[in-house]
């Protein structure tokens, strides 16, 4: 079969109920366009083109919607939660790198990582609420579970900041080693890891004053948490090593598993199920199938020129009001 | 074309993460990673592009030649340094790092402003759902931009004080297109990325865009009387439409050189009324002995000797001065 009429059926099948949770996006950062891939049959459904230089994508606290940073045009492109499609535009959303919704849904906030700064809205109708200017390319975010403080990594000057929400105003701003990428709170709400891109590892912060409290070696380049869902281990992708590590978080960090991905692997989503890792390979216009079970990569599919946030879609029957949401692709386990 | 994209991107990454990587992530450059990984890709491209030229291009050269070998044959061996130099990546890696704060700069501040570049895909939503129409819009605009760069080179005198460079060649062939000063190319790169950014062109068609002109533009250069056909010359420049825009001026043909600018696509000369198809043969170069003499010397003291030019040009205190000891 011809990879058009491939694409034919599979859109037949994407816009029919059944295919609406079988959906995965996957964002092609460096053209412009997403990928809509079907988990079942391990193919790429469609690709479509959305803004310009799109790099991390989030669910609306309502959990209509799928939410697009659209960094170099300023805007939000939201996507339909069951068919994948284009929806609406949210305008003046300056230079939305990363971005997340506070887990009580209240607030939303970007990192504008080439116009140095970090914007809070309010998230209902995104409503500015501060702009807080900071030097050293701000990247990623993480909030604490009581939705009081938004965690900012600047990758640059090498240091994590910490925002009041509710004042819009810094509370600390403190080194934490090279390159601060990926940023997550455990569910404990006391501390927060931090993946160190120009390092070989993480550290581990505390919220209270941003000191560090501990460390552990992963891999060159450790860039991106996702949770692994049962509130305890986490994953962690290492860009230059191209290795996914699983830590245990329970007391000390432990590095009990890992995974080669190579290409620069970079974001990644967990299947409904909890059975399947999917992860972006920058490099190789990939993203790779992990069995969380024996960690093992089970399944490759091609996608666009340096693939960066990616998503699952669920059916909505899973998701409902005020249910659990999170930063872009560095989910905190919220409860 | 699912293997062949496999296997450049294999590749690409391969020589990425075992000698570019480390050394960026050794020395704490994580901040170029991403660029670095372009720029191994626009090196291979490089690589491709002298391939196509050296054996593809080449061989027509070798099998029609319009002009026959002759005493002026040594003259080429500098375009091929100019060649290697520009598709290797060399220049362009000195002429991104000169120009990436300006570029910077220019680019946050237009977005800090809350600029966003139109997209085609919003404008025209049919057209923009298609990966090869988009694409193909986004290289007419930008060529359209080139068009109008070429025809400053030639109005301006301190433009044309660098621009002559690539004029004074009297055989042109394959290997005449990079034969630019730096300066010339610094400038027109800055204009043409600034252009690009504010269409909206991604940096992945970017890569495309310049990587099909190019060779394009290698092929307008070649010794051949070949062209596209009648509607084809019309719709795509080749060796014969551009070889009018190399001609040496005669009395009676004094501004000969002022057609066929077109990089790309003829239809912007027809538009403007700068075409001409007359499908006759003229010898190449520039009636100006100082521009001539260009021919003979190396790569280095062509720049030099060139930026003397522009300097002069640009300077009219100093060309007085100059002209009067
Ligand atoms: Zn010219
Ligand atoms: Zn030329």
């Amino acid at each position: 079969m011809t990879r058009l009429s491939i694409a034919a059926l599979a859109l037949l099948l994407v816009t029919s109920e059944a295919a609406r949770a079988d959906s995965v996006l996957v964002l092609n950062s460096e053209e412009a366009s997403y990928s809509i891939l079907s988990r079942s049959t391990r193919t790429e459904v469609t690709r479509l083109p959305v803004g310009r230089e799109p790099h991390h994508l989030i669910l609306s606290p309502d959990g209509k919607e799928v939410l697009i940073g659209s960094t170099a045009t300023n805007e939000l492109l939201s996507l339909d939660i069951k068919t994948g499609e284009r929806k609406r535009v949210v305008k003046d959303i300056l230079d939305p790198y990363h971005l997340g919704f506070s887990p009580d849904g209240k607030w939303f906030v970007t990192a504008a990582y080439r116009l140095d700064h970090v914007d809070i809205y309010h998230a209902d109708g995104f409503r500015l609420a501060g702009r807080i200017f900071i030097d050293g390319l701000p990247s990623h975010i993480a909030f604490d579970t009581q939705s009081k403080t938004v965690f900012v990594t600047l990758q640059q000057s090498g240091r994590l900041a910490a925002f009041d929400l509710a004042t819009q105003t810094l509370k600390w701003n403190v080194p934490v080693g090279n390159a601060p990428a990926g940023v997550v709170m455990l569910p404990d709400d006391k501390r927060l890891l931090v993946a160190l891109t120009g390092e070989d590892g993480i550290v581990q912060i505390d919220p209270r004053d941003g000191s560090v409290k501990g460390s552990l070696q992963t891999g060159k380049g450790a860039h991106n948490f996702f949770p692994k869902g049962d509130g305890r281990h986490y994953f962690l992708s290492n860009r230059v090593e191209g290795v996914v590590s699983l830590i245990d978080t329970k007391d000390e960090l432990k590095v009990v598993g890992s995974v080669r991905i190579p290409g620069g692997p970079d974001c990644m989503d967990i299947t409904p199920d909890g059975r399947e890792l999917w992860v972006t390979q920058r490099f190789l216009r990939r993203v790779a199938i992990v069995d969380v079970e024996t960690l093992k990569v089970v399944g490759n599919i091609h996608v666009g020129k340096s693939p960066h946030g990616v998503f699952m879609l669920k059916s909505t029957a899973t998701v409902t009001a005020g249910a659990p949401v999170r930063a872009a692709s560095t989910a905190g386990e919220i409860k | 074309m699912r293997d062949l994209i496999d296997l450049w991107v294999g590749a690409q990454a391969w020589i990425f993460e075992t000698l570019v990587s480390p050394v960026l992530f050794h020395f704490g450059l994580m901040a170029w990673y991403e660029p670095g990984y372009s720029a191994v890709e626009f090196v291979m491209l490089g690589v491709v592009q002298i391939a196509v030229i050296a054996v593809g291009m080449r061989f027509f050269e070798r099998r029609w030649p319009l002009e026959k070998p002759g005493r002026d044959d040594g003259l080429i061996m500098v375009d091929r340094v100019y060649t290697v130099l520009n598709k290797l990546g060399i220049i362009p890696l000195a002429i991104f790092i000169a120009t990436y704060p300006l570029v910077q700069e220019i680019e946050l501040l237009v977005r800090s402003w809350g600029f966003a570049p139109p997209r085609l895909e919003r404008v025209l939503p049919w057209i923009g759902d298609n990966d090869l129409v988009s694409f193909l819009v986004y290289f007419v605009l930008y060529d359209f931009a080139a068009y109008w760069l070429h025809r400053g080179q030639h109005a301006f005198g301190w433009w044309w004080a660098l621009h002559s460079l690539h004029h004074s060649q009297r055989r042109m062939t394959v290997w005449t297109d990079d034969r630019n000063h730096v300066i010339d190319d610094l400038l027109i790169t800055l204009a043409l990325v600034l252009f690009s950014q504010l269409v909206g062109v991604q940096p992945g068609e970017y890569v495309v865009i310049l990587m099909v002109g190019r060779l394009i533009e290698s092929w307008s250069h070649a010794n051949v009387d070949m062209s596209f056909g009648w509607l084809g010359e019309r719709l795509l420049v080749g060796p014969r439409f551009h070889r009018l825009h190399h001609a040496l001026s005669t009395p009676a043909e004094r501004h000969i050189q002022d057609h066929n600018f077109a990089p790309v696509f003829p239809i912007w000369d027809i538009l403007f009324g700068t075409a001409i198809y007359d499908g006759k043969t003229r010898p190449t170069g520039v009636d100006d002995a100082a521009v001539d003499a260009d021919n003979g010397r190396g790569w280095l003291t062509q720049q030099a000797t060139v930026f003397g030019r522009f300097v002069r040009a640009l300077i009219p205190k100093f060309r007085r001065r100059v002209s009067a000891q």
